[in-house]
């Protein structure tokens, strides 16, 4: 059952890359963008688990908010001429590192605390 | 490990079905970009033949104006020659030497002699059918001929015979200037019309030998024959000219 979202992820892009007509170039833009605010949900979503405050709605409907705000808001920019792509870009980017060095930390401090409880327990 | 992530089944789900509408993203984007590349590509080649036809018609154009500026040198040769002295000599000796090289095409009285294959058949006696064609070497003697009575431009089948001219065998037909030529064949001359068909008609010359084995032959004398220009100018590659002047 763990592999689940892995099979899902696999069966997506196999259907559709194979069964669905390539879009025109301009929505290829907006849909590059909705994809990095799904990465950035799920990377989001990792830590929440990690610091144990994952709730399942919450990750479901930052997913796709974050996705059609990416997009609302870059395709705002191109009908004002102010790139806001990029900002977009950049402040997914900038939350996506933030988020992955949280990880990080929080793993390292997870298995620091599992050697110190290991080495403190008493010899057998 | 299931403790720490807490509620299993509900997240399982939740990721899931996040993973599926990634994946799919992924998966247009990723066909579309390749598609992108392949058209990318097709773009290049249609780029390419552009420049083809563009380099194709610049060289036309060019050659174009190569005409024109040999018209233009022609038309300044001219006017040089309606300046008496130097100049004239000058042109003179230039027109001259163009004649002889074949540059240009050349009128004035001479003869035509028209050379078709011989009406015997190659049973009716001495050999083979080759005896019943026309050589290669048949219209070298001809040339030959014609240019030691003094005729002062030839051609043959609308080649000019310059200098470098060659008249090959290849095969069943035959090369002048690199160009492949058949039966008939038909000499143009220009030169004294007297000299030449009697330098033709010399007993057991080039002509009578053909007459006697049939071919058929005939030679007239005209008032006015139209020697074209070679085709090709003659490039020189190796040689130079050897100046006393470049030699000090």
């Amino acid at each position: 059952m763990r592999a689940l979202p892995l099979v899902a992820l696999a069966l997506g892009f196999l259907v559709v890359y194979v069964f669905v007509p390539p879009i025109p170039a301009r929505m290829a833009d907006y849909v590059s963008l909705a994809i990095l605010a799904g990465f950035d949900a799920i990377i989001g979503g990792a830590r929440a688990r990690l610091e144990q405050q994952f709730d399942a709605a919450i990750f479901v409907s930052g997913f796709f908010a974050n996705m059609v705000l990416a997009v609302v808001l870059a395709y705002l920019g191109d009908k004002l001429g102010v790139d806001l792509y990029l900002a977009v870009v950049v402040a997914l980017g900038i939350r996506m590192f933030a988020n992955l060095g949280r990880i990080r930390g929080r793993i390292v401090t997870l298995r620091l605390q599992a050697r110190q409880a290991r080495s403190s327990a008493p010899p057998e | 490990m299931a403790k720490l992530w807490g509620g299993v089944n509900r997240w399982q789900i939740a990721l899931t079905m996040v993973c599926l509408v990634l994946g799919s993203m992924l998966g247009v984007q990723v066909h579309t970009k390749q598609l992108q590349g392949a058209r990318q590509v097709g773009r290049q080649t249609s780029a390419l033949v552009g420049m083809l036809t563009q380099g194709q018609a610049q060289l036309e154009k060019q050659q174009e104006e190569i005409e024109r500026l040999r018209e233009k040198v022609a038309r300044y040769e001219q006017d040089a020659s309606g300046e008496r002295g130097l100049a004239q000599v000058m042109s003179e000796e230039l027109r001259n030497n163009r004649i002889a090289l074949g540059l240009l095409s050349v009128k004035g009285p001479g003869i035509e002699l028209v050379l078709g294959d011989s009406t015997m058949k190659g049973d009716d006696g001495i050999g083979g059918q080759d005896a019943f064609v026309i050589h290669d070497f048949d219209l070298l003697q001809i040339a030959n001929e014609l240019w030691a009575a003094g005729a002062e431009a030839v051609s043959l089948n609308g080649q000019r015979l310059s200098a470098g001219s060659a008249i090959t065998c290849s095969g069943r037909l035959i090369e002048v200037n690199k160009v492949a030529i058949g039966a008939p064949f038909t000499f143009l001359a220009i030169g004294d019309r007297g000299n030449l068909t009697s330098a033709l008609n010399i007993r057991d010359g080039a002509l009578d030998r053909l007459r006697v084995l049939q071919f058929q032959v005939k030679l007239t004398p005209k008032d006015e024959v139209v020697v074209p220009a070679i085709a090709v100018a003659p490039k020189y590659k190796h040689a130079s000219p050897a100046l006393k002047e470049e030699t000090q």
